[in-house]
């Protein structure tokens, strides 16, 4: 399995990332998943998400995440981008992509490696108002 | 012998350091270090039950026995994404 993956405190360009992905013939969906900062937290309104990692760890948690996943399910690839820093409202904070023969195993491997990475790597959030 | 602790997130203002080299005896677990880390620093102690623990880049339990020149890291649960 393919495996790419950033932490980085630059904007997620959306636009690159498309035209820099390449699937073999046998690759018959390819999802991706966005997470964007929302404006609220709880009741507060918030300008934006400074995001901090211990990003040494990150790297291997998501390693290992990516490793289940791939022993799970028959995925080609995927690319994961976690931007840290300020991080404004409406912008996305995390890029996922999986591409896989069908749909099922692309979303359910999608799926699993955002709700691992909430669980294991550390990340974490500070709103800003 | 010596082990680093490092805090990470919040964690580092409960602490008012984001790094200290502690000093443990041999045989003592990341559990007790962790015990004495929290009458050291009395703001941890309301964390104790959500404290994440790792050494190196893997988590780790109290059991865990220290070696010479563990790195510890000390955080409170992740929000990624």
């Amino acid at each position: 399995m393919k495996r790419w993956l950033r932490i980085q405190s630059e904007p997620i360009d959306e636009a690159k990332l498309s035209k820099e992905r390449s699937i073999s013939n046998g690759i018959g969906a390819v999802i991706y998943f966005l997470g964007v900062v929302r404006a609220t937290e709880g009741t507060e309104t918030i300008s934006a998400i400074d995001y901090e990692a211990f990003e040494k760890m990150a790297h291997h948690q998501f390693a290992k995440i990516f490793d289940e996943a791939e022993r799970r399910w028959p995925i080609e690839s995927i690319r994961l981008v976690h931007r840290i820093g300020n991080v404004p409202v409406n912008e996305p904070s995390l890029w996922v992509e999986v591409a896989a023969p069908h749909r099922a195993e692309a979303f359910a491997a999608c799926q699993f490696v955002i709700d691992e990475m909430k669980k294991v790597v550390p990340i974490w959030k500070r709103p800003v108002k | 012998m010596k082990v680093r602790v490092c805090f990470h997130s919040y964690f580092r203002e409960l602490t008012g350091t984001d790094q200290i080299d502690e000093e443990v005896r041999d045989g003592e677990t990341l559990g007790e270090l962790v015990k004495r880390l929290q009458q050291k620093f009395p703001k941890l102690k309301p964390m104790e039950r959500s404290t994440l623990m790792a050494v190196g880049v893997e988590y780790q339990t109290h059991d865990y026995p220290l070696h010479e020149g563990d790195e510890v890291s000390l955080f409170p649960p992740v929000q990624g994404g």
